[in-house]
């Protein structure tokens, strides 16, 4: 693995980063540390990591507004006692299974945002994830927003600009010009044959511009399978690193993996997955060890990052397809919601609070948080304020940002 | 299929046809949209492989020839109208006998088990023990033996259904149940009992292409769709929208067709809807009996009538024909051409053979746009390939399940209610490879094979396993493994055995114990192959013809010329001669290499 030391000089990921080519260097007429870069407003080494908590995480009992008597009297059975809370504040405290984030929330690298949600929310997974990740809340886009962000970022595509560890692709990815790189675990993601087999295995076909949409879309997918896949794997098998992410990595170590192994990559896209945070029924000791998993899991992946002298340089958004109802069911669970908590952890984050917090009290006609923050004003917010893009031409139109990044 | 019996043997005419093939004469480039049936002059060796690939699951050349040589009309009835074709030589399902009284209805959580036993003395027909330590622990080793045999069991039955779909007579039958599976998703892990999975997979076949409304109520009925969809919960006053929610947006309407205050209104009428065992029950002292309004209309319902009112929404027959022809045909489908299929569908009062009928003769489903465009999902590609290669039986290496799952289709554990997204979320680069290391799976076994229904890949179990044969005492062996630096495991070793009520890890690996012995093991022979056979029968006598009859066999979307002229030098090579005859003695596995090639090809993924 290699180890990336700031401030001596270009090293390769810029260049592939700022797409330059070695007879371009001399432009730059001599080395340009990181930290010069970063002080002139240079976004190129800049990483995006998006973990999506799939199922509709309960937001109140993610950040619990242990102060409010509303909490305690609309879930008399699945709220968090006030003794088990983990307080950052008069008003709030983690889910006692988030340690990992009570870590990153005392050292200043969480932002919390409230209230996050769109008007006239889905309470189906599918239709609201849909939302989400196509930023088209009761709409619809054929790309996913992270897709056309690239697609913005890279007019006319790169490859592995994209990554989606997961074993199917995300909607949020999909892109006009980029095929994402999408695994699950890396040892499958190669070909096994022999050898006399390997010429034929290197070439793909150029695809014949007749009706055949989906053979086109296979041979493209073939094309992009052959670098990817040595890439991958070489980066995973290996990486090594001393650092704790937890029982559960939720794939953060093989994104570190990736960055650490100077991936071109400047989106990566994961999800905690199979609608895990759908807690229906009995939902306290699942959803605590949930966001055990996950916390645990952002928490290394962080301090990993410290270790590798990336820090600097990436920036975790998560989020949940919707929060849950705030009366609790009567099955120890909570149903489908509407508003929900949208979290940014980093190095590079101002941690904090943001957005108006939802009152408890005031409740939609289907008692459930009316959001007071559009997502998409914290999309814009990376987009804008961390990657250096324009977040109307991704998003479609004007989102006010939150100054919540360094 | 029974068309396997007209014995015929491969002629130069087929190997002809799919070369013209190749000059884009598969399908017809103007009969897109066109609903009017194929003529019995249009038929031939192309088009009833792509039928047979479509509504079944492929077939050999000497069948296809078999089809090719009747009229569309015939082939279609004898899809269609299965009922008449004998399929008796079919094994049921062979149960291993791991159900007992006392685990139905199954608790939902491993702390709701034993907060039951605590309360009443016994859980899961187990009593606690009325002294002593871990006074709980049978009771908490039969929840993790049931939670183990039931998924190993319901593996079971996947490996029973891949080998109806390998072996049937009536292919249709089995890719409809295919497709209800999708459609009615329904997850073992949540289910947790793989007699629901089994129950509900033979209603799927026996109502698969009969009246919709009748499948849609008796999936309102079904034991495993109610536990899946939390139907205990759905009680009077308290209504749960899950299943009422999922009834209207994926099995029926499609979202944007109602709104949430219809959803809450068809939750009470479903309210008290459950099951006793394989049974469906209406818990009458739990139904909401109020009024409630639905869709527009008022009236004390039940979920009876609620299946009714959705069936009188138009939408319910655009949506379910167009998620049948996305299925049979392909994924663009223009609002006209989708509502002349609801027509038909609506006028037949929702029975579904003849849409079926309508959609395998028509025009449009041998349009160039509609041939070799459907990617293939991995039970597609798995039974196909193995039909393609001749196999009658499926094999147990590679495991069925295994190769199915990591390509991302494990039947009875769909991701999510919706279902498998299908087209190309089927193939990512990383898929792509696997779909050809599943090939190569096949022709070449893998010689570290592990049977994983036994061998416990779950590092962990096999952790606590070795601790415990060792003679470590339960705290001491179930201990996590030494993750953080040092002190740990030196501390753990000076703990003496906890007293407790029981041990979760412990009761996993017991459980794990107990399910091997019961559930009867799935038969692990690999598959057995003979490439050379097939060019000797088909009379082949040169590489290029070798190669050209497995492009046929195999693929629906020819190669380039470049490509297959790389195929024929890889076989030369891999011989030491373009002569078949010369090679005869040694053709086997330089064969098997090119086939590996082949089923590597993005073309291969195409049906």
């Amino acid at each position: 693995m290699k180890k990336t030391n700031p401030g001596v000089g270009i090293d390769r990921r810029t260049l592939l980063g700022a797409g330059f080519t070695c007879a371009g260097l001399g432009l730059f007429g001599g080395p340009l540390g990181r930290a010069a870069l970063a002080a002139a407003g240079d976004t190129s080494n800049r990483i995006l990591v998006v973990l999506e908590l799939s199922g509709g995480n309960d937001g109140l009992n993610t950040v619990v507004p242990y102060a409010d008597d509303a909490y305690y009297r609309l879930r008399p059975s699945v709220a968090i006692p006030e003794d088990k809370v983990r307080k950052i504040d008069s008003h709030f405290g983690f889910n006692p299974g988030l340690s990992g984030f009570e870590r990153l929330y005392k050292n200043g690298k969480m932002a919390i945002v409230h209230g996050c949600g769109y008007a006239n929310p889905s309470f189906s997974h599918f239709t609201s994830m849909a939302y989400w990740h196509t930023a088209a809340p009761n709409s619809g886009n054929e790309h996913g927003w992270m897709g056309r962000l690239a697609d913005t970022m890279r007019p006319g595509g790169a490859s592995n600009f994209i990554v989606n560890i997961d074993a199917t692709q995300s909607f949020a990815v999909q892109s006009r010009d980029h095929v994402p790189v999408v695994f699950d675990d890396p040892d499958k993601f190669a070909r096994q044959g022999f050898n006399s087999e390997t010429p034929i295995f290197q070439h793909v076909a150029e695809a014949p511009d007749d009706h055949n949409a989906s053979r086109r879309y296979l041979l493209d997918i073939a094309r992009g399978a052959l670098d990817a896949s040595a890439l991958v794997r070489e980066a995973c098998d290996k990486y090594e690193t001393p650092v704790d992410y937890g029982l559960v990595p939720v794939d953060m170590n093989k994104i570190a993996a990736l960055i650490a192994a100077d991936m071109p990559t400047r989106l990566y896209y994961t999800a905690f997955r199979n609608n895990a945070f759908d807690t229906h029924v009995h939902q306290g000791n699942l959803h605590r060890r949930l966001l055990t998993y996950a916390a645990d899991a952002v928490h290394g992946f962080i301090a990993d990052m410290e270790r590798i002298g990336r820090a600097d340089d990436v920036v975790v958004l998560m989020f949940s397809e919707f929060g849950r109802r705030v009366p609790e069911n009567t099955s120890l669970g909570t149903d489908h919601g509407a508003a929900g908590t949208m979290f940014l952890a980093g190095k590079p984050v101002k941690g904090g609070h943001y957005g108006a917090v939802p009152s408890l009290t005031a409740l939609d006609e289907g008692d459930n948080l009316d959001f007071t923050t559009d997502f998409r004003r914290v999309y814009a917010s990376v987009i804008d304020g961390w990657l250096g893009v324009d977040a109307a031409a991704v998003l479609g139109e004007e989102f006010a940002t939150f100054d919540m990044i360094v | 299929m029974h068309i396997g019996s007209i014995s015929s043997r491969l002629g130069a005419l087929a190997v002809i046809g799919f070369l013209m093939a190749s000059q884009g004469q598969a399908g017809h480039h103007d009969w897109q949209d066109d609903l009017s049936p194929i003529g019995a002059e249009d038929w031939n060796y192309d088009r009833a492989a792509h039928l047979i690939e479509r509504a079944g699951f492929g077939a050999t050349p000497a069948e296809i020839e078999a089809l090719a040589a009747m009229t569309p009309d015939e082939i279609v009835r004898w899809l269609v109208n299965y009922e008449s074709v004998p399929n008796g030589n079919l094994p049921a399902f062979e149960h291993s006998g791991i159900f007992e009284p006392g685990l139905d209805p199954f608790p939902p959580s491993r702390p709701a088990t034993t907060a039951l036993g605590r309360a009443n003395g016994e859980a899961l027909g187990v009593r606690v023990k009325p002294a002593g330590n871990r006074r709980l622990q049978p009771v908490v080793n039969k929840f993790f033996y049931w939670l183990r045999a039931s998924m190993l069991e319901t593996r079971r039955v996947a490996y029973w259904w891949g080998g109806r779909m390998l072996a049937t007579e009536r292919p249709l039958e089995e890719k409809m149940t295919l497709f209800w599976h999708g459609h009615f998703a329904t997850i073992e892990s949540k289910v947790r009992d793989y007699r629901k999975m089994l129950l509900q997979n033979e209603t799927l076949r026996q109502k698969a292409t009969g009246n919709f409304g009748e499948l849609l109520l008796a999936v309102a009925q079904d034991p495993a769709m109610l536990a899946f969809l939390d139907a205990g919960v759905n009680v009077a006053g308290a209504p749960n929208e899950n299943f009422a929610r999922e009834v209207m947006e994926i099995f029926s309407m499609g979202v944007g067709n109602y709104s949430e205050t219809d959803i809450r209104e068809a939750a009470r009428a479903f309210t008290g809807w459950y099951f006793d065992n394989l049974t469906f029950v209406v818990n009458a002292h739990q139904h909401d009996t109020g009024a409630k309004t639905f869709l527009g209309q008022s009236g004390n319902f039940d979920g009876a009538e609620v299946v009714r009112i959705i069936l009188e929404q138009p939408v319910t027959a655009e949506y379910i024909s167009a998620r049948l022809y996305r299925f049979f045909v392909r994924e663009d489908l223009s609002p006209a051409l989708n509502a002349r299929l609801a027509a038909i569908l609506r006028d037949a009062d929702y029975e579904l053979k003849p849409l079926l009928r309508a959609i395998f003769l028509s025009r449009d489903f041998y349009s160039a746009t509609s041939v070799g465009s459907h990617i293939k999902s991995p039970v597609e590609l798995v039974i196909s390939s193995y039909r393609k290669l001749g196999l009658h039986t499926l094999p147990g290496i590679p495991d069925f399940n295994e190769s199915t799952g990591v390509l991302g289709q494990a039947l009875f554990w769909p991701p999510t209610v919706a279902g498998w997204a299908g087209g190309r979320s089927w193939v990512t680069p990383g898929l792509l490879l696997e779909r050809g290391n599943f090939a190569r799976r096949v022709l070449f076994p893998d010689i570290d094979f592990v049977p994983h229904d036994i061998y416990a890949s779950d590092g962990l179990i096999r952790e606590v396993h070795r601790r415990t044969v060792t003679g470590a005492d339960i705290t001491t062996a179930t201990m996590p493994p030494v993750a953080d630096a040092g002190g740990m495991m030196a501390e753990s070793n000076m703990m003496a055995d906890r007293s407790e009520d029981f041990n979760t890890r412990f009761g996993s690996y017991r459980g794990w114990q107990m399910a091997i012995e019961r559930v009867k093991p799935i038969p692990r022979a690999a598959a057995v192959l003979d490439l050379a056979r097939m060019v000797r029968e088909a009379g082949l006598t040169t590489t290029t013809e070798v190669v050209n009859h497995m492009l046929m066999r195999l693929l629906r979307v020819p190669l380039g010329a470049t490509e297959r002229n790389m195929l024929v030098s890889f076989l030369d090579q891999e011989l030491g001669t373009s002569d078949i005859v010369r090679a005869e003695s040694y053709l086997e596995d330089g064969l098997r290499m090119l086939v590996h090639l082949i089923m590597s090809q993005p073309e291969y993924q195409l049906g």
